[in-house]
C-alpha cells in the first residue's frame, strides 16, 4: 500500500491522464492543447499519491485504535527464541507469532550495478524530478507498469527483459500484444537480453547487454531494477525462532505453519503468488488456525492476477499450454475488444479475452484478458472457476449493453 | 519482566492487519509490530 498497489495505480492514473491529454485529446474533439506545451509535474503526481496513501493509513490507525485487543508497536522485531521477541529495546513474549513481513526487491548480481547506482520500485514512486531517460531492467509486473508509466510521463524508456516476451508466464498471444503496445507507445523494448555489466560514465549510467548474440550498450539517467522479490527477513532472528527458510522465502505448510510449531507465516514472505490479495486471504486463515486450531488449509486454486498497464492484463487459472501439459483436452473461446462498441467508444478497442475449458466436462480452467478494465472484468471468470463451473452462466446470462463485459460473454459463447 | 501476548503479528501490511484483527476479534491478546509504514508494500 506504500510502495506497491495503491501508489502505482495512483501514479499510473496520472500516466493515463497525461497520455490522453497530450497524445489523444484532439481525437476526442478537445481543442487548444499543443502537445509540445504539455509537461508533466511528477512532484505533483507524487504528492497526490502521498495524500491518498496518508488517508488510507489514517483509516488503518483508526481501526487499530478501535480494536481493544490489539497493541500496536512501531519498531523492528527480532526473535531471541520461538516465544521471546525483542522489539528494539522492549522484550515481549508471544505464545504464537505470525510472520507477515512481506517482500523486498531481490538482490541481483550485475557487476557494477551497485557502484553505478540504481533505484527499485520503492524509489521509483518517490522521484520528484522526471528523468530524461530510464532503463528498466525486468519484464515482469513491476517492469511493464513502470515502463509504461514513465514513458507516458515523457521519459525515454529502454526496457530490458530476460525472457522472450514481457510477462512471460502469461498467455503468449496476450503478453506478445502487450509488448507491441508498449513499443507503439515508444518504449524501446528488448527481450531475451542478459545484462552483463552496469556502470556510470560522464554523469550517465550504462548497461552492457548480451542480446541476439552480440553485446550492446544502453545509456540512461536512471536505472530501475525490477527483477523479482524475496522475503524481508533480515535480522528477524528466524534461526533463534526455529523457522526454516525455503530458498529466499519462509517455509510454510498449507496451514501457514512454519517449521516452528508456534510460528506462522503468510503472504509475500512465503513466495509463490506474491499479490496483496493473497496476503489478505492468508491473514484470517492464519488467525483461525492459531486461535481456534481449525487446521484450515489455504486454497490457491483460483487466484486472479493483474498487471495494471493500459490496456490491463488480467488472468486466472491455467494458460492453454499449461492446461494441455496437465493432460486436459481443451476447448478455447476467444473474443476481441475490437468488436466491442463500448471499447470503441472509450477509444480502447485493443486486446482480447481468451477462455480455456476442459473439453470433456466443460469446466473452466483459465481466463485471460488483455483489454480495458481487464482487472475488473476477470472476476466474472473468477466466480465461475471458484464454483468449479463451466462458462455456461457467463454465456447465457444477460449482460448490460454496451459494456466491456459483453466481450467476456462472447468469449464464453465461443467456447461451446 | 516482559509483556505477554497470545499472538504477535510481525508486519502491519495487507496480510498482517487482517490476521491481527481476526485473532483479536476471536479474543486473543494481540501485539502488532511494524518497522516501516502500516499498510505494507
Amino acid at each position: 500500500m506504500n510502495e506497491g498497489c495503491i501508489p502505482t495505480k495512483t501514479l499510473l492514473r496520472s500516466a493515463e491522464v497525461m497520455h490522453l491529454v497530450r497524445d489523444r485529446s484532439a481525437e476526442f474533439g478537445v481543442r487548444g492543447i499543443d502537445p509540445k506545451s504539455v509537461s508533466f509535474d511528477l512532484a505533483a503526481a507524487v504528492a497526490r499519491k502521498d495524500n491518498i496513501v496518508a488517508g488510507i493509513q489514517a483509516g488503518i490507525y483508526k481501526n487499530l485504535d478501535r480494536n481493544k485487543n490489539i497493541t500496536f508497536m512501531k519498531g523492528h522485531a527480532e526473535f531471541t527464541s520461538p516465544v521471546d521477541i525483542r522489539i528494539d529495546g522492549t522484550l515481549v513474549t508471544a505464545e504464537n507469532s505470525v510472520l507477515a513481513v512481506g517482500s523486498q526487491p531481490a538482490p541481483y548480481a550485475i557487476p557494477g550495478l551497485k557502484e553505478a547506482g540504481f533505484i527499485t520500485n520503492y524509489e521509483a514512486l518517490k522521484l520528484e524530478e522526471l528523468p530524461n531517460s530510464m532503463i528498466v531492467i525486468g519484464g515482469g509486473y513491476e517492469g511493464v507498469e513502470f515502463a509504461q508509466m514513465y514513458a507516458r510521463y515523457g521519459t525515454a524508456v529502454t526496457m530490458l527483459g530476460r525472457a522472450p516476451r514481457v510477462m512471460p508466464k502469461e498467455e503468449p498471444e496476450l503478453s506478445e500484444k502487450l509488448g507491441d503496445i508498449l513499443r507503439e507507445e515508444g518504449v524501446d523494448l528488448h527481450t531475451s537480453t542478459e545484462v552483463v555489466r552496469a556502470g556510470a560514465e560522464n554523469g550517465a549510467r550504462f548497461v552492457l547487454v548480451r542480446e541476439a548474440g552480440s553485446e550492446r550498450r544502453y545509456e540512461a539517467e536512471v536505472l530501475l531494477l525490477a527483477v523479482g522479490r524475496n522475503a524481508r527477513v533480515e535480522n528477524l532472528g528466524l534461526s533463534e525462532a526455529g523457522v526454516e527458510m525455503d530458498g529466499p522465502y519462509v517455509g510454510a505448510d498449507r496451514r501457514l505453519r512454519t517449521s516452528a510449531s508456534n510460528i506462522w507465516s503468510l503472504g509475500d514472505a512465503n513466495g509463490g503468488l506474491m499479490f496483496t490479495h493473497r496476503a489478505t486471504y492468508d491473514g484470517p486463515i492464519a488467525a483461525l488456525n492459531i486461535v481456534k486450531a481449525l487446521g484450515r488449509e489455504v486454497d490457491y486454486r483460483v487466484v486472479p492476477r493483474a498487471v495494471f498497464t493500459e490496456p490491463t492484463l488480467a488472468s486466472v487459472g491455467l494458460t492453454e499450454a499449461e492446461a494441455r501439459a496437465q493432460g486436459h483436452e481443451v476447448r478455447v473461446g476467444t473474443a476481441d475488444f475490437a468488436g466491442s462498441g463500448r471499447a470503441k467508444a472509450i477509444g480502447l478497442p485493443v486486446g482480447m479475452v481468451k477462455l480455456i475449458a476442459d473439453d470433456g466436462t466443460g469446466e473452466l480452467l483459465g481466463g485471460h484478458i488483455l483489454g480495458p478494465r481487464a482487472d475488473d472484468l476477470i472476476h466474472e471468470v473468477v466466480t465461475a472457476m471458484y464454483k468449479k463451473g463451466s462458462a455456461e452462466a457467463i454465456a447465457k446470462s444477460i449482460h448490460v449493453h454496451p459494456t466491456l463485459s459483453e466481450v467476456v460473454k462472447r468469449a464464453a459463447k465461443a467456447l461451446r | 519482566m516482559s509483556d505477554a501476548y497470545d499472538v504477535a503479528v510481525i508486519g502491519a501490511g495487507q496480510g498482517g492487519l487482517p490476521a491481527a484483527h481476526m485473532a483479536a476479534n476471536l479474543g486473543a491478546k494481540v501485539l502488532l509490530v511494524e518497522d516501516r509504514e502500516v499498510g505494507g508494500t
